[in-house]
Parts: C-alpha cells; structure tokens; sequence
C-alpha cells in the first residue's frame, strides 16, 4: 500500500491556551511509532505535559527544536502512514487481527 | 402439479461468491428491501447524506430518495417514537440507533409502546419495525459508544433480538427481521464490521430462533453471539492444538432462544461455556446456563461456565481489552468443565 503523509498539529492543551514550548521530543525522524506512544513533551503556561501520538506511523518530520514555542494549530508533526485502512467513521478504531492470537492457557483433553 | 425447483442450481439465479464486509452486506439487505416493499423507510442519525457512521447506508438514499431514507434529528427517543406512528399508518420502519449506548434514551418508547402495541391493540397495531443498533464493544469507542444491552430487550416481552456473528447471517437475518411483523432489534456487532470475507448472499432458510453450529467439536459447547463468536472460533482453533475440539454454537436469535439447539449441542459434548461482552449479574448467559442446564441436567459433566464482562460499566476504550472476554478467560474456562 502507498504511504501518504499525515501532518498532526498541536492541539489546545487546556482552554484557550495559545502556545506551548517543545521541552523535550521523545521520537526522532524515522521511528516507527505507534499509536497512544509518547510522541513530545510541551509546557503551556499550566503546565507540562506529554502528548502521545494520536496514530501509528512513521516520523518524517519534527516541526519545532527543543525550547522553541509553537502557536496552538501549528504543525508539530508529519507521518507517513500505510494507504488508508478502512475507516471507523467518527468514532473509535477498526479492530485489528493477529494471524495468531496469543495465549497462555493450556488444555488437557477429558479423560472420557 | 407442483413444479419444485431447486433454485440454488439454476446458473442464472445462483448467488455469487462475492468479498463483502458485513457493513457491506448489511447494506445489500437494506436494498434488497427498500426495493422489495415501498412500505419499507430507513432513518437515524446520519443515515441519509452521510451513509451512517459505519457506512452502513451509504448510497441508500441516492439510490431511494430523501422521502425513503433519511436524516433525522439527534434525538433518539423521537426516532423511535416516529417508527411507532408510521409503523401504525402502514409503514415498515427500519430506524437506526448510531450507538448502543444512545439506545438508552429511546428505551421508553422500545419498552412501552414498540414492544406493547400489538398486545395493547389486540393486534389491530403490529410494530413491523426493526430497530438497527451498532453493538457492543471491540472498537476502542468512548464512553457510551459501546454496551452490551441483549439481556434488557431479551427481557421485554414483545421484542425478538437477533445478533449476528459474520456477513452472509448479518444480509440473512436483516431480510428476516424486516420482514418479520414483529418488532425485531437488530444488533450488529461494531467489531465485526470489516470482517470480509468470501460469501454468497442467499435468502434465509432458517426460521426465526435457530441457532446455528459454526465449527463441530465433541469435547465442549461455547455458546455465544455477536463479536464473541469469532473470539470463540480462535478458542477452538487454540484448543484444537491441545487435542480439545470444541463445538461453537452462533446463538443469533438472543429472543426466541433456540433451547432445542442448545440441548442438541450439549448434549453431545456434555460441557458447555456461554460468552458475552455484557456483564456477569443477570446477563443472557444465566438465561442460557439456565436452559442447558433444565435440558442437560443428567447429561452435563460439569457445571455451565460464564465468560463475561465484569460487573462494572462497560469501560472506555483504552480498557477494552482489560473488560471483554479474553482468549485466556474462555480457555480456562473451558478447563474448568473439562476437569469438573
């Protein structure tokens, strides 16, 4: 599948905030990263906070240095993401499958 | 003379083996029926420009019109309210819930007239309706995105309930449940929705309340419905690796139980486990250990096992996976009957 870029901009952290200042990148350009992993540590005038990364992909580009300040709405960072899977309309995730689910369990036939 | 045609062999009407998700074949039953009966209308939430939130009606309402397939205001309890009044003027409502979770809402107007007119009118007000509801969890939605409500509309008298596991029942029991003059709740199970795979769409031949035999075993019965019969399909394909074969029963029809296939399985394998997403505390897997165990009593070697959510609210969805029956749980499960 084609990969096609993703640009994640920075979210309003708290209500009505208008900037936040990178302290501190926790991925580099070229990880691999999955969703919910923690993507960049920011301070807002509240506080700081990590934000994780709101999709799985690959990093290919960081739009701010470290100690730089970037305006809510601002681009903060481009995946690459696999052609898009089908989507779960508004809300939620499409389930994914594992060819072979784990397990502990282990089972001993009946005797009968 | 009676001419009898096996329909199934005639080249032209053969159905085609088709790659479908259950969105997709859950969308072909609804045209089969918007094109079959005029009385026949689908309406929620979204429904109509958009195709559903689960693009479960998309094209619907280009191909029918604004007049057959439509938008309707985010207010549940009007919507089913609206599916009373036109299904006693003649029509065949098909109303869509969006979530489970917004059923709640809508459940005065489910209880006590959808469920009640046919009684209260001595039958003069049939309910042809058929409530649509995304159900249960697997998809990581919010809070309120996904619940497990079988057991409440299992309990209303008035109501059938169906829950499909795969695409080719999702296309046969819509067919039913709308044709049906009974109010049905329909409830497709969220996580199942991209589940594709090759299918033929044929007309239902089973009646109403028959339960169906997914893969055979002689060991032990899992019984369940929705999601959580392709989560049992993996069980047994595990437990299969330990030389356990484990029959899975697709109860499909949650209202009216199919008692007599559930005898018939258990029987044979003696051990039986039901599964479900809702909780434990008088969920429909009491019902059903309840009708094992009245049928089976001499010929069970062990006492039915559940496999369920917790007795907590369904939970978000970053503790989804925490909540819903775990491959783990059903295989211990299963152990438990196996060394009773």
């Amino acid at each position: 599948m084609a990969e096609e870029n993703v640009t994640f901009t920075l979210p309003d952290l708290g209500e009505g905030l208008v900037e936040a200042t990178v302290l501190e990148w926790q991925v580099s350009v070229g990880d691999v990263v999955e969703r919910n992993a923690p993507l960049v540590e920011v301070e807002t005038t509240k506080s700081a906070v990590v934000i994780p990364s709101p999709q799985a992909g690959r990093i290919v580009e960081l739009h701010a240095e470290e100690d730089q300040a970037v305006p809510v709405g601002d681009p903060l960072v481009t995946f690459a993401v696999q052609g898009r899977a089908p989507q779960a309309g508004i809300v939620g995730r499409v389930p994914t499958e594992e060819a072979r689910p784990a397990r502990r369990v282990r089972l001993k036939p009946p005797a009968d | 003379m009676t001419e009898l045609i096996d329909r199934t062999d005639t080249a032209a009407d053969a159905p085609v083996l088709e790659e479908l998700s259950m969105q997709q074949a859950i969308n072909r039953a609804l045209r089969v029926l918007l094109a079959e009966d005029p009385d026949v209308l689908v309406f929620g939430e979204d429904v109509g420009a958009l195709g559903g939130v689960f693009r479960v009606t998309d094209g619907l309402q280009k191909e029918f019109g604004d007049q057959r397939v439509f938008d309707t205001p985010l207010a549940e309890s009007a919507i089913m309210g609206m599916a009373v009044g036109l299904a006693m003027n003649g029509w065949r409502p098909v109303p869509e819930l969006q979530f489970d979770g917004f059923a709640y809402p809508a459940v005065d107007q489910i209880v006590n007239q959808v469920a009640r007119m046919n009684y209260r009118t001595r039958g003069a007000a049939p309910m042809p309706i058929t409530l649509r509801l995304p159900s249960f969890g697997g998809i990581q939605a919010p809070e309120h995105h996904g619940e497990s409500l079988e057991a409440l509309f299992a309990h209303t008298p008035g109501l059938k309930v169906a829950a499909p596991s795969d695409p080719a029942d999702a296309y046969g029991l819509l067919l039913q449940s709308v044709r049906s003059d009974d109010p049905v709740v329909y409830m497709e199970p969220k996580a199942r929705y991209w589940d594709r795979r090759p299918v033929r769409l044929t007309e239902p031949t089973d009646p109403i309340g028959t339960s169906r035999v997914v893969r055979p075993g002689r060991h032990a019965t899992l019984i369940a419905w929705g999601a959580m019969v392709h989560r049992c399909l993996q069980v047994a394909e595990l437990a299969a690796e330990d030389g356990v074969e484990l029959e899975v029963l697709d109860l499909r029809w949650l209202k009216p139980i199919d008692a007599a296939g559930l005898a018939a399985s258990v029987a044979r394998t003696r051990r039986a486990v039901v599964v479900h997403e809702a909780p434990l505390t008088a969920g429909l897997g009491a019902e059903v250990a309840a009708l094992v165990t009245e049928q089976c009593f001499r010929d069970l070697a062990a006492p039915v096992q559940r496999v369920t959510g917790f007795d907590v609210p369904y939970p978000a969805g970053p503790l989804e996976p925490q909540y819903l029956p775990t491959i783990d749980r059903i295989l211990f499960a299963v152990q438990r009957t196996l060394e009773y």
